[in-house]
């Protein structure tokens, strides 16, 4: 072979990222490092944000095969739990072991809150639809109103995955970012007498109904919704290891270890996603806007349904606690106790406000449910497993072997 | 686009139905199992025994040395004469 000094370095030259950046590439390092910035500086869901931004910067540093779209590289193989929904509802068990609904079995009426807030979602949906998306990309978009990240990246992988990244960091964003959106809104829509009122203590629940409850969401709503059964499912997986007492180590991991570990590959999943050719777009910043007026009309529609709560119940109910019903659990409900403090020192509204919260989170996976049944592909699961078979085997040989046993049996 | 429009706003509806009636399922099942399975209190712990002389001698001595020390005096200028527990 031979070897010239100038051909050779030329080479290296020409190997180099610096000699394919382009324009775009430059603007997306720039978002990246204003993400990492926003996560290390201004501590905006640092979890998240900070190795969702790397996930950017690796991506778009050209030739380093690090965008989710480059087949064989690092980040594609992550992407793989993305685009095949596996990391959401594995966050979704995490989130369902760190989370105690007892204050919503303690008042179960606050699941209506839950309810209220997912207007946000079709308020969205309907302006998302107004700005040219179709119906698939404007439920995407809408759930970013759930104000649940997981949910969002969901829906968006099934229904519009042209669209994750900016809808990834959308939600995540506006969630990091509910301390500054929400008391504004919360301190418009009620008034002073309103902010005081001071609710019963809770009623203590008993272990067993603790215990059963998930086992029953699940049932009933993955009934109903077979499509959310993937998110509900697992979240209510992750709250028996909780309740039931006997899973101790399941219970621990799954709500340590486990979350940790797919809150990175799932962020720089996500971070891998935002190239400038699938970030750069004009849908960008109409997501971005429309992310903000979700979160908006979700926290509007959880704190008037609080205000009807409140009249209705003969003044029983603090209508700041409906603003948690976005879910954002728990920094909605942190936010509905810090506006109530604010006003009256004395009232502790936080455990109030943890019931609309986690029913936020159920409400925004049946809302999930409901875009899946109405626009999933139903022959997507046909197709996988029948792109499965050659690797999972026939089934037939297996049921083959169950007819034996249940004969040996019988004899 | 202006039936894109509507159906958005049927999709809305529907959905928004769907949710309430769901979580008012939920809402029904919680009651009913929080009635068929109402709350006990834990037994309460054994009330404890009471303190033996030793014991309420210790007391009165960590007691003394701390008022004495509050209040700049010597331990033998002052007598705890009773403990009360509430």
């Amino acid at each position: 072979m031979e070897f010239s000094f100038s051909s050779s370095a030329s080479k290296i030259i020409h190997s180099t990222g610096f000699f394919s950046l382009g324009g775009g590439d430059i603007i997306m390092l720039g978002v990246a490092c204003v993400l990492i910035y926003l996560a290390i500086w201004k501590k905006f869901e640092p979890l998240l944000l900070l190795p969702i931004g790397f996930g950017c910067l690796l991506a778009n540093i050209p030739m380093s095969m690090m965008a989710s779209t480059d087949s064989g590289g690092l980040l594609n193989f992550f992407y793989q739990g993305v685009k095949h929904e596996i990391l959401p509802p594995l966050i979704f068990m995490g989130v369902g072991a760190l989370t105690d609904f007892g204050p919503l079995l303690a008042n179960p009426a606050t699941l209506l809150l839950g309810a209220a807030a997912q207007i946000g979602v079709y308020m969205t949906l309907i302006g998302a639809v107004y700005l040219g998306f179709n119906m698939q990309e404007a439920s995407a978009i809408g759930i970013i109103g759930g104000a649940d990240g997981p949910t969002s990246i969901f829906i968006a992988s099934k229904l519009a995955p042209h669209l994750l990244a900016p809808i990834a960091v959308a939600a995540y964003s506006y969630m990091s970012l509910v301390p500054l959106i929400q008391p504004p809104i919360m301190k418009l829509l009620t008034t002073e007498k309103e902010r005081k009122i001071k609710m019963e203590q809770l009623r203590p629940i008993s272990q067993t109904v603790k215990i059963i409850f998930p086992v029953i969401v699940t049932i009933v709503c993955c009934l109903l919704l077979p499509g959310v059964a993937p998110l509900l499912g697992m979240l209510m997986l992750g709250n028996l290891f909780r309740e039931s007492g006997v899973t101790a180590r399941l219970h621990e991991t799954t709500e340590t270890h486990l979350i940790n570990i797919v809150t990175i590959l799932l962020a720089l999943a996500v971070g891998s996603s935002m190239t400038a050719e699938s970030f750069l777009r004009v849908e960008t910043l109409k997501i971005i806007v429309l992310g903000l007026l979700a979160f908006s009309f979700a926290t509007a529609g959880g704190l008037l349904f609080g205000k009807l709560m409140c009249k209705f119940s003969g003044g029983k109910v603090n209508p700041l606690i409906g603003s948690a019903g976005v879910s954002a659990v728990p920094m909605a409900a942190r936010v509905s106790q810090k506006v109530g403090a604010d006003t009256d020192p004395t009232n502790f509204l936080l455990m109030h406000a943890m019931g609309p919260n986690v029913a936020g989170v159920i409400g925004s996976a049946v809302a999930a449910g409901v875009f899946i049944s109405l626009f999933g592909d139903a022959g997507a699961a046909i197709d996988t497993h029948a792109a499965l078979a050659p690797i999972i085997g026939n089934p037939e040989p297996g049921m083959q072997a169950l007819a034996t046993v249940v004969e040996a049996v019988k004899q | 686009m202006e039936a894109s429009i509507s159906a958005a706003l049927n999709v809305s509806v529907l959905a928004m139905g769907v949710i309430f009636t769901v979580l008012v399922i939920l809402i029904f099942t919680i009651q009913l199992l929080v009635k068929l399975i109402p709350y006990k209190a834990p037994p309460a712990p054994p009330a404890r025994a009471a303190s033996s002389p030793s014991n309420q001698d210790d007391q009165v001595a960590a007691i003394t040395a701390t008022l004495a020390s509050h209040m700049g005096k010597r331990p033998d200028e002052f007598r705890i004469v009773n403990i009360q527990s509430h």
